[in-house]
């Protein structure tokens, strides 16, 4: 395996699962394997206390588990016709299967400035330490654009406290995947948290002091000063190894790969994002999802690797995160993504609520359901609300557009009542009522 | 000749999402997107996608499907809905 990120480790388990006699060995550049990078911003925004809590497994387990991880170790080359990796400090080594899962990089932002100290890339977990140190001390920071992990950096910041800035090209938050009603909540709750919001504002150089630490922004809209710069720009495939050695890849830049996770090289399987996936709708490649894919995607690598037989799927990409004060999620295209393909949707929305109106604690859910005209099958969701039942509610409706359902299955489809956990009337059934009485009425 | 491909679908990707935020202001009273600037933008936003809009979705698939990547390997079909379970 290259790579011990969640597809490099799902690999190496998938790979024990089908041959528990291979010999597997994990490289990795990384100090660490087996922690969740997914629970950095919730330390540095102080919900989650430490950063302990965020190692999955220890060091031994890997050496009980029959898998040698070799930390901070280079892969720099592939040469699959002699199945030989050129490895830093070791030279070439022979493999019988290899596994790609050397995982994303944010963009490169492209203006001037990008070598000052002070521009932070969330990612590894021992750098996030360090990281969480300067935060204690900064006053002012400049979030650079409103991708998720923007998002849940601009939370975090201000739930420490610090002035925070959001710029962002577009005209709103997370604007290359989520619609802008189910975003302007999130950003009026931002706003209460006193983010400053600047949006249709372009990044144009990251100004330094003396010492060659940022200072200021410089952008479309004028000067930002500020201390820290967070950068979470998209992600991008790492596929620099892949590309020198020959490897197809697809229009995203990621590496194709069949539902078995296999290259176009011989014995060579690829995960995680630096593989490219197509939606199963519209088979479009899609690059970049989350660790979950990349951790099954892994699992379907390393089986296959292994001698196994498994394969992974076409993605309906259901989606979720806090952001401000709300939970927003979905799964397949909202508004936004569906217009700019230009697929014609019918829409179904609700207002809801989480739980009887009279339990304390009950929290609102708006459920907006997009569907195809005529046949009115689903096609894609968004849904914000204060909480509880988002994430459910995104799985379950990316397994009813995978398995073809209607608004009509949706609007007659049987829920949950109890106080404490579930209202009379369920956001869904609701939505997707109004969907249908909407489809008859155009 | 990736690369190509590459540059067509980035630039496709984020111009169509611009051209999808300007008519979703305007349906949904959302902020819009700032006005395009330079050759570039006014090719992509004033060419480009209302040209792509004019295809019928048939034949804007049929265009991105012939691209290359994953979609053209061995995938296994979308599951069909079964008989009932009793
Ligand atoms: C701050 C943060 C928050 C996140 N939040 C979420 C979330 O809420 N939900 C979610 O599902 N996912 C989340 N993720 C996960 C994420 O977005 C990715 O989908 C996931 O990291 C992809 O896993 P991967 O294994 O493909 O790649 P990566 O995690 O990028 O792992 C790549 C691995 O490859 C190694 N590597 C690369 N090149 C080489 C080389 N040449 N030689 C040796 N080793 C190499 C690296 O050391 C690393 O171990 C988050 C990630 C971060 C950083």
């Amino acid at each position: 395996m290259i790579g011990g990120g969640a597809a490099g480790l799902g690999a190496a388990g998938g790979v024990k699962a089908a041959d528990p006699g291979a010999e597997v060995i994990v490289y990795t550049e990384f100090e660490d394997v087996a922690y969740s990078p997914c629970g950095i911003p919730y330390v540095h925004g102080g919900e989650i206390p430490d950063f302990e809590r965020l190692f999955l497994a220890g060091k031994q387990a890997y050496v009980d588990a029959g898998i040698d991880v070799r930390y901070e170790t280079a892969v720099t080359a592939i040469d699959p016709a002699a199945h030989t990796v050129t490895v830093a400090g070791e030279g070439a080594v022979r493999y019988d299967s290899l596994v790609i899962a050397t995982g994303w990089n944010y963009a490169d932002p492209g203006v001037p400035g990008g070598d000052l100290s002070g521009l932070y890339y969330v990612k590894n977990i021992r750098k996030a330490m360090e990281w969480d140190k300067v935060i204690s001390e900064t006053k002012a920071a400049v979030v650079v654009e409103a991708g998720p992990l923007g998002l849940e950096m601009v939370t975090a910041l201000a739930h420490r406290g610090v002035e925070t800035h959001l710029i962002d090209p577009n005209p709103y938050a997370l604007s290359m995947m989520a619609d802008p009603d189910i975003m302007a909540p999130v950003e009026e709750s931002w706003r209460e948290l006193g983010v400053h919001l600047h949006f249709n504002t372009t990044l144009e150089e990251f100004l330094g002091d003396a010492d060659g630490k940022v200072r200021a922004v410089r952008t479309s809209g004028g000067e930002i000063t500020a201390d820290l710069v967070v950068i979470s720009t998209h992600k991008t495939p790492e596929t620099a190894l892949a590309k020198a050695a020959g490897l197809d890849l697809g229009s995203t830049g990621a590496i194709i790969v069949d539902e078995r996770m296999k290259t176009s090289a011989p014995d060579v399987w690829a995960a995680g994002d630096v593989v490219e996936i197509p939606h199963g709708l519209t088979r479009t490649p899609l690059q970049g999802l989350t660790g979950s894919h990349a951790y099954a995607q892994g699992k379907t690598a390393g089986t296959n690797a292994g001698g196994g037989d498994r394969a992974y799927r076409a993605v309906y990409v259901p989606w979720g995160t806090p952001a401000g004060k709300w939970v927003i999620g979905g799964a397949s295209f909202g508004e936004a993504t569906a217009t700019a393909l230009g697929i014609p949707y019918v829409k179904g929305e609700a207002q809801g609520i989480s739980r009887a109106r009279y339990y304390p604690g009950v929290q609102p859910v708006k459920v907006k359901l997009l569907a195809e005209p005529g046949t009115l099958r689903l096609i894609g969701a968004q849904m914000i609300g204060g909480g509880e039942g988002i994430k459910e509610r995104a799985d379950f409706l990316a397994q009813a557009i995978r398995f073809g359902m209607t608004l009509h299955d949706l609007s007659t489809m049987e829920n949950v009542y109890s106080p404490a956990i579930g209202a009379l009337n369920e956001p869904i059934v609701v939505a997707a009522t109004n969907g249908v009485a909407a489809a008859k009425a155009k | 000749m990736a690369s190509f491909f590459g540059w067509l679908r980035s630039n496709s990707e984020h111009y169509l999402l611009v051209a999808a935020h300007q008519k979703l202001a305007r349906t949904l009273g959302s902020p819009p997107p700032r006005p395009p600037k330079g050759l570039k933008e006014l090719f992509w936003l004033r060419v480009f996608a209302p040209v792509y809009a004019l295809l019928p979705w048939p034949v804007r698939s049929r265009i991105m499907r012939a691209m290359p990547g994953s979609h053209r390997q061995t995938w296994a079909p979308p599951p069909r809905s079964r008989g009932p379970a009793v």
